[in-house]
């Protein structure tokens, strides 16, 4: 063989390589043979509703045989703007509207379907088991920077919070921090699982996160006029637990067809169950 | 000179940019002779030869007045067509410059691109145009190994031969034998010698003896002028101007 | 028989069409033919390149509504960046500064270790070491970064943690060593290349005055390499500076300057990891968004320094030798040279030049040594924890409680389908244009400026993509969520790739072939279809392989675009989202507790398929270089 039709040959192979990944492309509609029949829709949004929402559907689809549920990610602010829009059937949302959402989708209709926790979460080796608001507060705005100014041990304090875009973050400024800025030198993260990594690796961090985030780490309770209470789900659903925040599902105008049914699910008591059991708190039932 | 004219330059210029690279140029080539133009480097004989067969155009910068006739007909008339015109008057480098596709193939493309899709049909054409340019004995039974395998005289007569397999009227030459050594070069300057009873051969080259071996015509070019055009053992022996006789003689250049 | 060549049909003149030379009307049709291709490919370049604008055109146009809002010098110069305060700020200068830090760390361990391990492959290993060693380091540059990430995340964080007794890990040092572990095979490949291009005979000169071999590297060959490591190192610096996930993923993400600056344990926050974090939650249209585009901006005017440095340094490596060089290059060199004696000179003056080069070539060996062992773990980690994720059920199940059990499929078949959409996309697109600047136009400047807008677009980081996707098709276009939206992202991401090499390709082209082609009456369409593109196919071939890897790596451009969490279906139309496999393992890592299996696999999964893609690639550049030199 010589060299010349060597290549000669290495570029067929390669051309097949390419028409093999275009046609990949192309039979988009042909491969996907379990693809349901009629009636499809998405739901997208919030990455804090998404388990919920993820889980639904596997259960939803196992007693609704043939239907398409597409479930994703984005983040709050592109459910709101894919429900507002119709780009999306259902948006999700870990925050209630803005004022200027509102104002440009006003059909939009919030569907309450579960409430979320906020846990403090520190290394299980740290031997603090309980803060007050206050003091959460001075640790998330730089005041206090050692666990001995908490009554803990002697060890810098590494502060964790997610991004300035997470609609957790957004409440717990709001709700802890009375709208006053964090310490700098907080890590961020934009994911709850990314810090709960971080706080299971990190002897002296503290984070916050979803209630179903806690392998691994230990949850703070917290001290309400004097009384510390712990994060439990009877004391969370009963409001005794003082950080919580609404999840909502989203539809332009009152829904219909799969929407409708899928979102009944959700409130239903098997879709309740759903919430209780990914740890978050159910609203119905 | 009372022979058929074939190419007929009337009052050529020829600027690259502002460079005047050919200066009222008027030359009639016979047909079915061997015509050589001589002349020291950048005297502008290979661009004449690129004027004949419209090879200048793809130079942006180069810009022409005066006529160009072939077979009696202005070849850069607005409505003449480039393509057409290279196919009846073919070109050979001064290196040569096969494709990188095998032997069979480089004789091959200018048949295809012309239309010719038969497999017979192009046989024939590749035997008889290998045959026409003495190459086919030697790569008969290794067509289709890669062009580039074949040694430079090789190369160039496989060039030669992909002229043929066109046909052409004419055939322009661009120092054709620059690149080769002795042996390849007599071989070449033979075969020269042989095309001229089927066609008409335009070659420059610096080899004196070769434009006096080979030729039947020789234009003496200086600076962009054409400074003597006549038979070759006229120009050899008895040259016209002292310009050419001291080039001739080795005086300059 | 020579009738039929020489006598054909007398001749009838040239212009009218179908009565020229050709007795049928093909002469006429081949013409029609080239000038409706001609036409063709200038739409197609002009369509291209108007992209190349408007993506340009599109960030900058967003990215000023920040400065209106802000102010260009509190924008720049702020040392606040906090949108989601009460008072919101939006100082990048915080970013700009982690963006420096973490880059100037990473190439400062990146660039003794790169160069010690080119020196080692072209002048210390025996040849077969060197066959061995050279393609595994390239293919590590193939490398998904967002399984160095998700390394970095799990062990490098806690390793730094607890070496060095910091109260955390995430730091500016995990993000440089992160970095500097990914610019290592380009650099090393690239500056592996210069060094073996220095001329045999300036080494045998040296050698031939009884110098030895160290000398002979250290004064003539590294300094004669010198240009092609500049424009290596900037290619690396690059890679650096662009990358968005594996830096997000260790840094920790902290908008502050060190204090002191030069605490390398401290948190640093990148541009890129600014837009990474913050770009899929943003509301549109505020202020946060536009500063976001501000950011991108930023970016990519870094792009442009980063671009124009190299093109200097390149244009001196072209330029002829022993001309004047400009002041500026004259002190890199002398600076460079002098460090390289400062290095060597404890070698030098003391002891003798034998006892100097076993300790050079020591230093140098142990180079290799750290870059191979540094890639060979992150290797066997992946590959001893991720064999045991690697199923049937795997390979073919849909994902099931969050990715936690089931498969990676969906993940899989997305992925071909966003490269296979891309690459239709970028490749016609691409070839054309190649095409069209290199066969059809002169060098003028609308041309040159053509292709600096194609390099500063090939040089921006991909995260600088994803963002455009998102504002334009996602939002501005209402596509959504979609196939469609990643697959053109993905496409305008490696267009300008495909663009630069498509023409490195026909470049490489010698002209006497054209000439030949055009001396036989072939039209200009004729000759580049049958004559320049078949030898060029292989260079084409190799570029289009090349952006299939990246493509098929990527996260951060399809993961505000197409990417979704999880479907337990194909998708059945370009308008419905699909899993991808980095963005499966990159939610997996960050999301997701308790799949540390299932994300090991899919980072095996995909390593071998963006390796395997690598190899071919190179392999086939290997047959052609062989071919060429018959």
């Amino acid at each position: 063989m010589t060299g010349k039709s060597l290549s000669g040959t290495t570029a067929v192979a390669v051309a097949g390589i390419l028409v093999a990944f275009l046609m990949a492309a192309g039979c988009l509609g042909g491969q996907s043979s379990d693809t349901p029949g009629s009636q499809q829709i998405t739901v997208t949004g919030s990455t804090t509703v998404l388990p919920i929402a993820e889980k639904a559907r596997e259960a939803f689809e196992e007693s609704h045989a043939s239907t398409g549920i597409m479930v994703s990610g984005g983040g709050s602010s592109v459910g709101v703007k894919a429900a507002g829009e119709g780009t999306a059937d259902i948006g999700t949302s870990s925050r209630d509207l803005k004022p200027e959402e509102t104002a440009g989708y006003p059909d939009l209709v919030k569907h309450h379907i579960a409430d979320d926790a906020i846990l403090l979460i520190v290394n299980p080796g740290n031997a603090v088991d309980r803060l007050a608001l206050d003091e959460v507060r001075g640790i998330y705005n730089g005041t206090y920077t050692n666990w001995n100014q908490v009554g803990g041990p002697d060890a810098q304090i590494v502060v964790v919070g997610r991004d300035s875009a997470s609609g957790t973050r957004e409440f717990f400024s709001e709700y802890v921090l009375k709208n006053e800025d964090f310490v700098k030198t907080q890590e961020e993260f934009n994911s709850n699982g990314g810090i709960q990594q971080k706080i299971s690796q990190t002897p002296g961090a503290i984070g916050y996160v979803g209630l179903g985030y806690t392998e691994g780490v230990k949850a703070l309770a917290l001290d309400v006029n004097g009384t510390a209470v712990e994060p439990t789900l009877e004391k969370i659903t009963s409001k005794q637990y003082p950080i919580s925040r609404p999840l909502f599902m989203l539809t332009n105008g009152e829904p219909d067809g799969l929407a409708r049914q899928y979102l009944d699910f959700v409130m239903s008591g098997e879709g309740q169950q759903i919430v209780a059991s990914l740890d978050y708190i159910p609203v119905q039932g | 000179m009372d022979e058929f004219t074939v190419i007929e330059t009337r009052d050529l210029n020829l600027w690259y940019g502002k460079k005047h690279a050919l200066i009222d140029i008027s030359v009639k080539i016979p047909k079915n002779r061997v015509t050589a133009l001589i002349g020291p480097s950048g005297c502008g004989k290979s661009t004449l030869l690129r004027c004949c067969n419209r090879m200048n155009d793809l130079i942006d910068s180069s810009r022409i007045t005066g006529n160009v006739l072939f077979n009696g007909e202005d070849i850069y008339d607005g409505h003449a067509d480039a393509y057409a015109v290279r196919e009846k008057i073919g070109m050979v480098f001064q290196k040569p410059n096969p494709f990188p596709k095998n032997i069979y193939e480089n004789v091959a493309y200018g048949p295809r691109i012309h239309g010719v899709g038969d497999k017979r049909k192009l046989d024939r054409i590749v035997e008889e145009s290998l045959k026409g340019a003495a190459l086919w004995d030697e790569v008969k039974d290794r067509l289709y190994e890669p062009a580039l395998s074949l040694s430079g005289g090789q190369q160039q007569r496989l060039c030669i031969a992909r002229t043929l397999a066109v046909g052409p009227e004419v055939i322009l030459m661009d120092e054709p034998c620059s690149a080769l050594d002795p042996i390849a070069t007599a071989k070449i300057e033979d075969l020269i010698i042989r095309l001229a009873r089927d066609y008409t051969v335009v070659i420059v080259t610096h080899n004196m003896q070769q434009a006096a071996r080979a030729s039947d015509y020789t234009g003496f070019m200086y600076l962009g002028r054409l400074v003597e055009f006549d038979k070759t053992t006229k120009i050899f022996e008895d040259p016209g101007e002292e310009l050419t006789e001291n080039y001739i003689t080795g005086r300059f250049g | 028989m020579k009738k039929e060549q020489a006598a054909p049909v007398p001749f009838q003149g040239f212009g009218r069409p179908g009565v020229g030379t050709d007795p049928t009307s093909a002469g006429a049709k081949r013409q029609l033919v080239d000038r409706i291709v001609g036409k063709l490919l200038f739409f197609v370049a002009l369509f291209a390149i108007v992209t190349v604008f408007f993506i340009i055109v599109f960030l900058i146009r967003d990215g000023y509504q920040i400065v209106l809002e802000t102010g260009l010098w509190n924008f720049l110069a702020g040392q606040d960046w906090n949108p989601a305060g009460q008072n919101p700020a939006y100082g990048v200068l915080p970013l700009i500064v982690g963006t420096i830090l973490v880059t100037a760390l990473a190439m400062a361990i990146a660039i003794p270790l790169s160069i010690g391990s080119a020196v080692f492959i072209a002048e210390i290993a025996a040849a077969r070491t060197k066959a061995a060693i050279k393609p595994a380091i390239e293919l590590l540059a193939g490398i998904p970064s967002v399984v160095y990430g998700f390394f970095g995340l799990i062990l490098l964080t806690d390793w730094i943690r607890i070496a060095f007794d910091q109260p955390s890990g995430s730091s500016w040092l995990a993000g440089s060593i992160l970095l500097a572990v990914m610019a290592i095979p380009t650099i090393t490949s690239v500056a592996e290349d210069a060094i073996s291009s220095v001329p045999r005979e300036f080494r045998e000169g040296s050698l031939a005055l009884g110098a030895t071999r160290w000398q002979t590297v250290r004064n003539v060959v590294v300094p004669g390499a010198l240009p092609g490591i500049s424009a290596a190192i900037i290619l690396g610096m690059g890679r650096a500076i662009g990358e968005t996930m594996a830096v997000l993923m260790v840094t920790g993400n902290a908008a502050v300057i060190p204090d002191p600056i030069t605490d390398v344990f401290s948190p640093v926050r990148t541009l890129t990891g600014t837009l990474g974090i913050e770009m899929g939650e943003v509301a549109f249209g505020s202020t946060h968004y536009h500063a976001l585009f501000g950011v991108a901006v930023v970016l990519l005017f870094i792009t442009l320094a980063i671009n124009s440095a190299s093109r200097i340094v390149i244009s001196r490596i072209q330029g002829p030798q022993g001309t004047a060089r400009p002041t500026a290059h004259r002190a890199l060199v002398a600076a460079a040279s002098r460090i390289a004696h400062a290095v060597s000179a404890p070698f030098g003056g003391v002891v003798s030049p034998r006892t100097s080069q076993r300790c050079a070539f020591f230093l140098i060996s142990l180079s290799v040594v750290i870059v191979l062992a540094a890639l060979g773990m992150i290797l066997f980690g992946i590959v001893v924890n991720g064999a045991g994720a690697i199923s049937w059920e795997f390979l073919t199940g849909s994902p099931r409680d969050l990715g936690r059990a089931g498969g990676i499929f969906p993940a899989i078949v997305g992925t071909f389908y966003l490269v296979g959409g891309g690459l239709a996309i970028a490749l016609p697109l691409g070839i054309a244009t190649a095409i069209y600047l290199i066969e059809y136009t002169a060098e003028t400047p609308l041309t040159r400026s053509i292709r600096a807008a194609v390099d500063l677009l090939n040089g921006t980081p991909s995260i600088v993509f994803g963002l455009f996707g998102f504002a334009f098709l996602v939002i501005f276009l209402n596509f959504g969520i979609s196939l469609i939206a990643g697959q053109i992202t993905l496409g305008l991401m490696i267009l300008p790739t495909i663009i630069r090499t498509t023409e490195e390709s026909l470049r490489s082209i010698p002209g006497s072939l054209r000439e030949g082609s055009y001396a036989l009456g072939a039209t200009k369409w004729q000759t580049i279809s049958r004559v320049v593109l078949p030898p060029a196919l292989p260079g084409i071939l190799t570029g289009a392989i090349l952006s299939i890897g990246r493509a098929a790596g990527e996260t951060a451009p399809i993961m505000f675009t197409a990417a979704i969490f999880s479907s337990r279906y194909l998708p059945s139309s370009l308008s419905e989202p699909v899993m991808a496999l980095p963005y499966h393992l990159f939610v997996l890592t960050t999301s997701v507790p308790g799949a540390s299996v299932q994300s090991y696999g899919t980072a095996l999964v995909l390593l071998l398929l963006v390796l395997v893609i690598y190899l071919a690639a190179i392999l086939i550049r290997r047959r052609y270089n062989r071919a060429k030199v018959m």
